[in-house]
């Protein structure tokens, strides 16, 4: 019987949650044509996520390790603040494309990652960003988006 | 012979030897760099690599996987911070040389036994390999199937907290790739009528989230102190009584390695710290072990280059990735459009000649590096993470960005890299996950051809020997842990 909820306990929950939407996400599926042999197109995800449902359960029944702060560090407000920058960096690159992006990100995040020299902070931003451009734009020639900015 | 003489042939070709050259030199960087393994390096580079044709992307992916983990022993024995998981086992002795004042020595025999274990598993891999694929040629699709799930199964032993955390990723992997259109039914699945999501979750945008990404928004969390540097004047040759000494341990690296390597799933990490304990089991010198033995840093620098070599076997003579880094690489075969397995060497002999000497130029290329320039390669892990991490990101944008030039799986990416930052926090690891998502198309086509040779009767695989007996073996290697403990409770309550 465990005797406290840990990881484990969460993490077989997030996976039973998992198996559970895929499994009914299965009945979502067009019908398969009459008269094709062998297995159809819902028992193989329906079994795995029996597979991963049954394996939940016994991740749920093995007792957590105590909080490890080697394996799980509080997630402070700066580390929330990066994660957020990531997660703006997708849709900004429709506004100024993906090379001003690139050069808006490692400034920002730099600076949140504790680097405090602005001049140094910018070069490194403009020194990658050019380096970009020349290996993925000049060399690869890879179409990148440009942005409403930069693109028209 | 032909082939072979095709393949040693492209050693003599400026570009192919310039990408091996590029990737050992980028394969140390990045394997000093603490926190960027070989695995992410590959997985970042893999759009690079669409533009440059088969044989010279493979060659530079394969110089990348043979030198990140030699560059990972050098912060490992400087630092006390293994830039490569494989190399945390030669920390363990390399530091406390590098403490002595021998961190020339420690780097000098690393270099020297990375070498001749790598050297020692591309030879086994050029005969081996031609082997096992001869040997393939009588699987049908029950073989492949039992194969696959042996595959899957010894991800149960790759890196985590605990087997079943990792049989988890995999199943998940495995559910993955269900996703876009059935090729057998025409049948859409989990595509909720996006388009993107039609053809499926490309490997790309999904390795480079759980890796890169995954890795610096959990780097985020840490925000670790820049590492003291040790003083090191120049790599040192190791000299003969220090070779005689080691020479045992060299070869027990090797051995073990290749071997390790060679199974499904299981990689240099896990070599590497099982030739660390055989190299102190057999040792003549134990009570210098845990205290700057140098057999200690030959044993595992030996066995995890040598896993190099032993992990390619199963995966271009069956398909089946023989480590996570493999599983990469197989992904990028195939968005080369060559597909691994006992076929390739009959229809492109050249290719895989040309990988074997490629792998060998790059273990040649890495020792003369190592030898000259440790010095210079030890600063690396000196890099402000505030430009090293954002600068990853960056790159990943691009990578994932690239091949299908899609926002959609630059989506994909990010929401891979919250999956890969979740995972490290809950103790998963996530190269089962791309194990499962790399053999799930297999898993499902070759069970449903069985099913279907065997007229929807499973008992079918009864008349199979080779697959039951893959079959027995998964099964028996996925109990066994539960029924030793079954009887040692059963024994402490007696």
């Amino acid at each position: 019987m465990i005797r406290r909820f840990g990881t484990n306990q969460a993490a077989a929950l997030c996976v039973a949650l998992v198996a559970a939407a895929a499994f009914a996400a299965t009945y979502g599926f067009d019908p398969v044509p009459e008269g094709l042999p062998g297995l159809g197109a819902v028992e193989f995800p329906r079994l795995i996520c029996l597979v991963m449902a049954g394996m939940a359960v016994l991740l749920f029944l093995q007792e957590s390790a105590p909080h490890d702060p080697e394996v799980a560090p509080p997630i402070r407000g700066d580390a929330i603040a990066i994660f957020a920058a990531c997660l703006l960096a997708v849709p900004l690159m429709a506004v100024i494309g993906m090379l001003g992006t690139i050069a808006v990100f490692l400034v920002v995040v730099g600076r949140l990652w504790g680097e405090v020299r602005w001049p140094m902070l910018l070069a490194v931003s403009l020194s990658m960003t050019a380096i970009i451009w020349l290996v993925f734009v000049k060399i690869f020639r890879l179409t990148l988006p440009t942005g409403m900015v930069f693109g028209g | 012979m032909e082939a072979f003489l095709g393949g040693l042939a492209i050693l003599v070709d400026p570009y192919v030897m310039l990408m091996v050259l590029l990737g050992t030199v980028l394969g140390i960087f990045v394997g000093a760099l603490p926190g960027i393994s070989g695995s992410t390096t590959i997985a970042l580079m893999l759009p690079m690599t669409i533009a440059m044709g088969p044989v010279p992307a493979i060659c530079f992916l394969g110089a990348i996987y043979c030198a990140a983990n030699f560059g990972g022993s050098i912060t490992a024995i400087m630092v006390n911070a293994p830039g490569d998981p494989s190399a945390s086992a030669t920390a363990l002795e390399g530091f406390k040389m590098a403490e002595k004042g021998q961190a020339g020595l420690a780097l000098g025999m690393s270099a020297i036994s990375s070498a001749i274990g790598g050297i020692v598993s591309v030879v086994v891999l050029i005969f081996a390999a031609p082997l096992l694929a001869r040997a393939a040629y009588s699987f049908g699709p029950p073989e492949y199937f039992a194969l696959a799930l042996f595959g899957l199964s010894m991800c149960a032993a790759v890196g985590g907290d605990s087997a079943l955390k990792n049989l988890i990723a995999a199943a998940l992997g495995l559910l993955i790739a269900t996703v876009g259109m059935d090729l057998t039914t025409g049948v859409e699945r989990y595509a909720f009528g996006v388009m993107e999501l039609s053809d499926g979750i490309g490997f790309v945008p999904v390795l480079i989230g759980l890796f890169a990404v995954g890795e610096m928004l959990d780097q985020a969390t840490r925000r670790l102190g820049k590492p003291a540097i040790i003083a090191l004047d120049a790599a040192r040759v190791p000299g003969w009584a220090e070779m005689r000494k080691c020479w045992r341990s060299i070869w027990l690296g090797s051995g073990i390695g290749t071997f390790i390597g060679a199974l499904p799933a299981l990689g240099a990490t896990t070599a590497a710290l099982i030739g660390y304990n055989e190299t102190r089991r057999w040792s003549k010198h134990k009570h210098e072990f845990g205290h700057g033995s140098i057999e200690g840093v030959a044993g595992p620098e030996a066995a995890n280059n040598a896993a190099v070599g032993g992990s390619m076997v199963p995966t271009l003579a069956l398909g089946i990735p023989g480590s996570a880094t493999t599983a990469i690489i197989l992904a990028g075969l195939i968005v080369q459009g060559v597909r691994p397995g006992p076929h390739l060497f009959n229809e492109q002999p050249t290719l895989l000649y040309a990988v074997f000497a490629s792998m060998l130029a790059a273990n040649i290329f890495y020792l003369v590096m190592g030898l000259t320039m440790a010095k210079f390669f030890a600063r690396i892990s000196l890099i402000p993470p505030a430009f090293l991490w954002p600068s990853v990101f960056a790159l990943s944008l691009i990578g994932a960005y690239g091949p299908n030039q899609s926002m959609g799986d630059v989506w994909v990416m990010m929401v891979a890299g919250f999956v890969g930052l979740l995972f490290r926090r809950a103790g998963f690891s996530p190269a089962p996950l791309i194990m499962g998502l790399v053999l799930g198309g297999m898993v499902e086509e070759t069970l449903k051809q069985s099913l279907i040779i065997f007229g929807d009767d499973l008992t079918g695989f009864l008349a199979r020997p080779i697959a039951m007996t893959l079959i027995v073996v998964t099964l028996a290697g996925l109990l066994w842990p539960v029924l030793a403990r079954l009887v040692r409770m059963r024994r402490a309550a007696a």
